[in-house]
């Protein structure tokens, strides 16, 4: 096994004759593969290596997905399209010149299938939501929030999941994007305009005005 | 500080992102600006309520199965797509071929014989049908409906399309839906039509009453 994490070049087997390498089993290899950055991996996957690729869906799909699922409120079709973001990165992986990090790429992949479907999916929502995490009971935010109810305001775990996701879907499909990226995910505004290909101005003012009407939606809560 | 500029800053504040003198400044502007700060206070708590979609997650085991799934997707992807008619080929073939239908598939052959010749027979009975009709049919008018039902008597056999059209009498009769209609007591077919069609054929070559040809060599002249 490699311990420096470096995988050496497939050249080096043939220059050697007396001491040849043993070849590295498929696990030896995942293993490297493990400790490899995301360029090379991208550089290793374009060369038809298919378990580089492995390695990258690893490392992105549960932020890919909570991303695509905050913005469609919906576990199949988040699914469906994670699935989708990823094949589609890697049929057009050799496009991938490394001008931006793959992270951002493969992102930018995600939001605009998702947007797209959005607009397909248009008035046809359908709330098929995810489980809440137990250790939500624990949180300073909810526990903060809970001492301050009143009597108009008493609301079970799972009512406060269902207005927040309404409240979301009832933001344009850019706006909705904004806010999951920053509020949800805590993005920064400059890897949110990034991966938009639009100006941090722009992220900002979407920011503004999205809160705007969430303000608005969840007065009650607020 | 204005404050356009300092709800611009807001969740920068909130994120520890500012320079310590730009924190300062808006910090201050903050205690001197009512409407700032009351908008900085609900932009925080609807933060704070948004973060809660954080606790949303799948099923624990969901991402287990993620890596086949891509792969079983890819693959259907870029295998070539195949004609219904092949994959409905492929599944009978799947299915007599199964190790439960090594028995019934004879039996499932036998039938779907024997159902072929006996829609071969029936399509045969009803195409001899339909020639029975046309021999009873110079007596009707030509619009009407006419109901013909074979009756087999003891002595005769099956009609065929070998019969002539007039060994069918006795065999064919009016139906009594058609005797009710008045059909069976049109007048009949005239004789004649009758000895023409069992008169000796006659050939053109009969009626020519010339000196017959020879093919004595002395009666041809170069």
């Amino acid at each position: 096994m490699n311990l420096t994490g470096k995988i050496k070049p497939l050249s080096t087997s043939r220059t050697t004759s007396a001491r040849v390498p043993r070849p590295a089993t498929p696990v030896e290899h995942q293993i490297d593969l493990q400790l490899q950055d995301d360029e090379t991996l991208v550089a290793h996957t374009q060369k038809g290596d298919a378990r580089a690729f492995d390695v990258l869906i690893g490392r992105y799909k549960e932020r890919l997905y909570a991303t695509i699922y905050h913005m469609t409120a919906n576990h199949e079709d988040a699914d469906d399209l994670v699935q989708d973001t990823f094949i589609k990165a890697y049929k057009s992986i050799d496009s991938f010149r490394g001008h931006s990090s793959f992270y951002t790429w493969v992102y930018r992949i995600a939001v605009n299938r998702t947007i797209n479907f959005l607009k397909r999916r248009k008035n046809r929502n359908q709330y098929s939501l995810d489980d809440l995490d137990s250790s939500i009971q624990t949180d300073p935010d909810l526990i903060e929030m809970m001492s301050h109810v009143t009597p108009r305001r008493e609301v079970g775990l799972t009512e406060l999941q269902e207005k927040l996701n309404e409240a979301l879907q009832k933001l344009s499909e850019p706006h909705r994007a904004v806010v999951t990226m920053h509020d949800i995910q805590g993005m920064t505004h400059a890897d949110i305009a990034k991966v938009l290909k639009c100006s941090e101005g722009t992220v900002r003012s979407r920011l503004f005005y999205a809160r705007q009407q969430l303000q608005g939606l969840l007065s009650d809560y607020l | 500080m204005d404050c356009k500029k300092a709800q611009r800053l807001f969740d920068d504040l909130a994120r520890d992102r500012l320079a310590p003198e730009c924190a300062v400044e808006l910090r201050q502007h903050l205690t001197d600006c009512t409407d700032c700060r009351v908008l900085q206070q609900r932009a925080a708590r609807l933060q704070r309520l948004l973060a809660l979609k954080r606790y949303e997650h799948p099923a624990p085991a969901y991402f287990d199965g993620f890596l086949t799934e891509f792969h079983r997707r890819l693959l259907a992807e870029t295998q070539p797509q195949i004609a219904w008619w092949e994959r409905a080929l492929e599944g009978l073939d799947g299915f007599l071929s199964a190790e439960s239908m090594q028995v019934w598939r004879y039996a499932v052959a036998t039938t779907l014989g024997v159902t072929m010749i006996v829609g071969l027979m029936w399509t045969g009975l009803g195409q001899s049908g339909e020639t029975a009709n046309d021999a009873s049919a110079p007596n009707v008018a030509a619009n009407a409906p006419v109901i013909v039902t074979p009756q087999i008597s003891p002595s005769a056999s099956v009609p065929t399309l070998a019969m002539a059209p007039s060994q069918f009498s006795g065999i064919w009769r009016v139906s009594p839906a058609a005797d009710e209609l008045g059909l069976a007591e049109m007048p009949e077919r005239p004789p004649a039509v009758m000895s023409t069609e069992l008169a000796t054929p006659q050939y053109v070559l009969d009626r020519i009453s010339a000196t017959p040809v020879t093919y004595d060599v002395a009666s041809v002249h170069f």
